[in-house]
């Protein structure tokens, strides 16, 4: 596994994907041969409501037949030193299962509680088919840097929403690489709270007929923070669709940069995609970059659309609110709340938006 | 003899400006409690910059004059501060905050104006309950955001559902009719009403139509031309500007100057 990664240590600072933040700024300890020492995050599964884990869904060391059947290869292009390095480090591979036709009635909450001075998890996804699920993924804890690779698939006409929240504090990168079966209709979100330092690469395939993505990001940014997202779309399969939103709201000195690459394979007919980039600048030193990019190699298509909105708090919304009674503090944090909300609600159901917005609120109450 | 009852609201020798353009030429204006005046005239008139700068929207200057309520200085105060002393403004284009519930947003606004206490616990949510049922809002409007894809028409009734959980002082509406069927009109007649009516609130109706006033009855109409209001009169003046536009009041100014 190491040489693997080894053989794309060196990467290509001119590529998209390292631009904003090059591979040694990531990398634990900016020595980019270095294969430091890792430890494993504890990973647990519970309900939202408190009732025991329904038959069909559990959480275990996944075997070699798991990784060769979930374990996609790799291939993130420019990108592939990040989730190599997470496979060359972490010590052992964990894989959640939802068999095929489990229904779960509340939001599943997958924990995963990092510690120490490195601290990695490859965990594999396996969703099978006709399952409907929404699955919270937490990032939390307090190592100083964490690793995690979600790798796997959802089943055909699978229905899941699954959103991954990073709370970690400290810094972190995160690979998604997960495929799309037939019908399978899918809502994947990303809530940033608190990280110091992100590298954040999402990738999906969707390979087969009539498959849906709507990726959603919802994004707090303050202090010295340093977030860099890609979210890659991959169509291939016929009369497939996906959406883009990705909403950051910067404060303080932080950076943050939104890359989004859409690509349309030949043969994609009937492809409907769209991306768009919002980015809230609710400090004057804050900086943020918003890329969207195109790859359109099927002329049949339904439709391909990209674009980026950048500004400050709307002066015309300040007043409105304040007409209301609200002060300029309340008026400025309700409307970053709202912000951050709009994206936030399109990621599931009631509760799960409830028990993200609960979370949200803390950390928006803590700047 | 009758004691004269301090006014709600007195503006005098009002003049107001946006980048550097004079707008306010010199308005004077009394509204005692319990009263509803109406401002007509053409667009252009100064209309919505009364609105707007009553409220304290920050990119009108005001030049000179006073405005006071209760007797309290307004223009010493920002626009919450108005909001919180009783000044209450239905947009003629309410702003969209997308992300933001309507229910939610109603329970802060009501809280920040009239205190925690009046936003929760029962009386409250009937108060909520019947407004929304005297404007025709379904209940699962609460969990929409903000004016965000609202109809012309949710929007007005969405402005008096607020005032009539604020219940302000004085209320003015900015064009609230325009864009409204009958049955809307009616129905945000009904509601300025009950919030204005047999209280000692008021309100300033800003409009182009007499249609409105037709339900509203209103105390006082005042003409507003270039800036300055040029009349005022009883209901029977909104009928005559109806019937007759605006002409006839500028050859009578001409013909006074």
């Amino acid at each position: 596994m190491s040489s693997s990664y080894l053989e794309h240590a060196n990467t290509d600072k001119a590529a998209h994907i390292w631009r904003y933040t090059s591979w040694k700024k990531t990398h634990p300890t900016g020595i980019i041969n270095d294969i430091p020492e890792s430890n494993s995050p504890e990973i647990s599964i519970s309900l939202v409501n408190g009732n025991p884990i329904p038959e069909g869904v559990s959480i275990h060391d996944a075997t070699d037949s798991d990784i060769e059947r979930l374990g996609h290869e790799l291939d993130f292009d420019h990108g592939s030193a990040a989730p190599k390095f997470i496979t060359a480090l972490v010590p052992k591979v964990t894989i959640l299962s939802i068999k095929d036709k489990v229904k779960i009635e509340s939001p599943l909450i997958v924990k995963i509680s990092t510690s120490g001075n490195i601290c990695t998890a490859r965990l594999l996804i396996d969703i099978g088919s006709q399952v409907e699920a929404e699955i919270i993924t937490i990032i939390e804890g307090d190592a100083n840097w964490t690793g995690i690779l979600r790798e796997g698939k959802y089943g055909a006409n699978a229905i899941v929403n699954d959103v991954v929240t990073q709370i970690t504090g400290n810094r972190l990168l995160r690979c998604d690489a997960l495929s799309l079966e037939r019908d399978a209709q899918v809502k994947a979100g990303t809530v940033n709270a608190s990280s110091s330092q992100a590298k954040v690469d999402i990738r999906h395939w969707l390979n087969e007929p009539g498959s849906s993505l709507k990726v959603n990001g919802s994004i707090l940014s303050s202090n010295e923070d340093h977030l860099d997202s890609h979210i890659e779309i991959i169509h291939t399969g016929r009369d497939t669709r996906s959406r883009l939103e990705w909403h950051s709201a910067c404060g303080g000195k932080s950076n943050t940069t939104g890359t989004g690459m859409l690509k349309i394979d030949a043969g994609a007919k009937g492809a409907d995609a769209g991306q768009l980039f919002h980015n809230l600048l609710i400090s004057e030193r804050a900086k943020a970059n918003s890329i969207p990019e195109l790859e359109v190699l099927e002329s049949e298509v339904v439709g391909c659309g990209h674009g980026t909105a950048n500004g400050p708090l709307d002066e015309q919304q300040l007043f409105y609110l304040s007409t209301r009674g609200f002060d300029e503090e309340q008026a400025r944090s309700a409307l970053i709340a709202a912000f951050l909300n709009a994206p936030l609600s399109d990621m599931g159901s009631e509760p799960l938006h409830g028990w993200l917005i609960e979370r949200i609120e803390k950390h928006l109450n803590m700047i | 003899m009758e004691e004269k009852q301090p006014p709600l609201l007195k503006i005098e020798g009002l003049e107001a400006s946006i980048d550097e353009t004079q707008i306010l030429k010199g308005i004077n204006l009394e509204i005692l409690p319990g009263e509803v005046h109406a401002v007509m005239g053409r667009n252009g008139s100064g209309k919505s910059t009364t609105a707007h700068v009553l409220m304290g929207h920050p990119d009108y200057e005001v030049t000179k004059g006073k405005i006071h309520l209760e007797g309290n200085d307004l223009l010493e105060m920002e626009a919450y501060e108005r909001a919180r002393a009783g000044v209450f403004l239905s947009f003629q284009y309410p702003h969209s905050v997308p992300g933001l519930q309507v229910g939610n947003f109603l329970r802060r606004s009501v809280s920040a104006i009239r205190g925690e206490e009046a936003a929760k616990g029962p009386e409250f949510r009937n108060m909520l309950k019947e407004g929304m049922e005297q404007l025709g809002l379904d209940r699962s409007f609460l969990s929409r955001y903000v004016n965000d894809g609202f109809s012309g028409g949710e929007k007005k009734r969405f402005e008096i559902l607020q005032m009539m959980l604020i219940k302000p002082k004085l209320a003015i509406l900015d064009e609230t009719d325009s864009g409204l069927d009958i049955d809307g009109i009616r129905t945000v007649a009904q509601g300025v009403d009950s919030a204005i009516r047999g209280s000692n609130s008021g309100a300033l109706i800003i409009t182009h139509y007499n249609r409105i006033l037709e339900h509203v009855k209103p105390d006082r109409i005042h003409v507003l031309i270039d800036g300055r209001i040029v009349k005022s009169g009883g209901p029977e003046l909104a009928t005559e500007l109806e019937e007759r536009g605006y002409d006839w009041i500028e050859q009578e100014l001409m013909d006074n100057e």
